[in-house]
């Protein structure tokens, strides 16, 4: 996972940056270019992205509500903007901020299937769009995703409760 | 059939207003700690809390339970006004039409953001009338002084007023378990005034929060 270039400024208070430290700063500027086009892109594209998934949900989802489904791909554009957002500034405090917060919505909203099969085609759609490169500056923001909001959320979960039971 | 151009006409989709990052500004410049609207904030260190208990037991002995209660009380019903403006505010409908789970969603956020601890709404007394909020990590718990009662006035008094103003009727609140007293968590009932009078007594004797429940809802 990316370091957080505030938290390298952070921790350089009382020296100068070591050349590791230095490293994640070289590595901010280099990649900015990239990051920017890739923004802007999710940015551009964002409404064709997620139509192609909103379409492919309501067919798996017919029988559910228009509104609920509403709310389900709401949810992800925040999801994928807060990732966007994380990518850009290289910085997973922002992306988990956002993630409690949708992690409660879920609940609220009792759509962990849904989410679950939205983030699904999130990824396949954005695999389709976007080049290897670009998903692959993406995929440790949308790793986050999956493990809080997606399919892995419920392994995760299910995993965990077997480790306490087992303590019985 | 969705369309999403339609779901996103104005390009905002709201998120959590409550996120800290958001939500806590500082000026370093005047030394001032503000919300994202511009009112001002404080920190009050543990200390404060434990003072403020001690003083008002010097000062006022007993009374201190009605002065922390009425305090919550009053200041409650101002929090209520200026969360619903904010919350309207930013999400762009009016209250009314605001969806309760998402009320309810971001008055959690706020609790969390200003570290009054983690809050959620039980509902499952609703339909006899009652609501119970469950909080954990309450500075009032953590930070009074160790009585034979529960010790959240200041909580009890703000949940009070807040859901009087919610639901439009005039609400009383007592704390049921207390997690200055061993519970997992602070409980809150809240209901009209003269059905909590039981709960009252049970407080009174000690008796705990499930057979208090029992009662009530007998």
């Amino acid at each position: 996972m990316h370091t957080s270039v505030e938290a390298v400024f952070n921790e350089a208070e009382k020296r100068y940056l070591t050349s590791d430290e230095l490293a994640v700063l070289g590595q901010y500027v280099d990649t900015m270019p990239n990051r920017l086009t890739l923004y802007r892109q999710l940015r551009d594209r964002e409404v064709d992205l997620f139509q192609a998934v909103a379409d492919q949900l309501q067919r798996e989802f017919s029988q559910t509500p228009e509104t609920t489904l509403e709310q389900c791909v709401k949810n992800g554009v925040l999801a994928l903007r807060s990732c966007a957002m994380a990518m850009l500034m290289m910085d997973d405090n922002h992306l988990q901020d956002r993630l409690a917060w949708l992690k409660q919505s879920q609940q609220n909203y009792q759509s962990q299937d849904m989410d679950a099969t939205l983030y699904r085609l999130l990824d396949k759609q954005l695999a389709q769009m976007f080049s290897g490169q670009q998903v692959a500056l993406l995929q440790p923001f949308l790793n986050a995703i999956q493990n809080a909001l997606g399919d892995r959320a419920r392994a995760i979960e299910a995993a965990e409760s077997i480790s306490v039971s087992s303590l019985f | 059939m969705i369309s999403v151009a339609d779901l996103l006409v104005d390009g905002r989709v709201p998120g959590n207003y409550f996120a800290t990052t958001a939500y806590v500004k500082s000026d370093l410049e005047l030394g001032l700690l503000e919300n994202r609207r511009g009112n001002r904030l404080l920190a009050i260190p543990d200390h404060f809390i434990r003072s403020l208990y001690a003083g008002l037991d010097k000062e006022t002995g007993q009374a201190t339970r009605l002065v922390l209660m009425n305090c919550g009380r009053w200041w409650g019903k101002n929090f209520y006004a200026r969360f619903c403006e904010e919350v309207s505010d930013y999400y762009g409908i009016p209250l009314a039409d605001m969806p309760m789970a998402e009320f309810l969603q971001c008055l959690q956020q706020c609790w969390v953001t200003h570290g009054w601890g983690l809050f959620e709404l039980d509902q499952t007394y609703q339909h006899r009338g009652f609501l119970v909020v469950k909080t954990w990590h309450s500075p009032f718990a953590t930070h009074a002084p160790k009585m034979t009662r529960p010790v959240c006035f200041l909580d009890a008094g703000i949940l009070a007023a807040f859901f009087s103003q919610l639901s439009g009727r005039t609400l009383g609140c007592v704390q049921i378990s207390c997690e200055s007293l061993g519970a997992d968590c602070n409980r809150f009932l809240i209901g009209l005034p003269e059905r909590l009078q039981p709960a009252n007594e049970g407080v009174d004797q000690q008796v705990g929060h499930e057979a208090i429940m029992a009662k009530i809802t007998a």
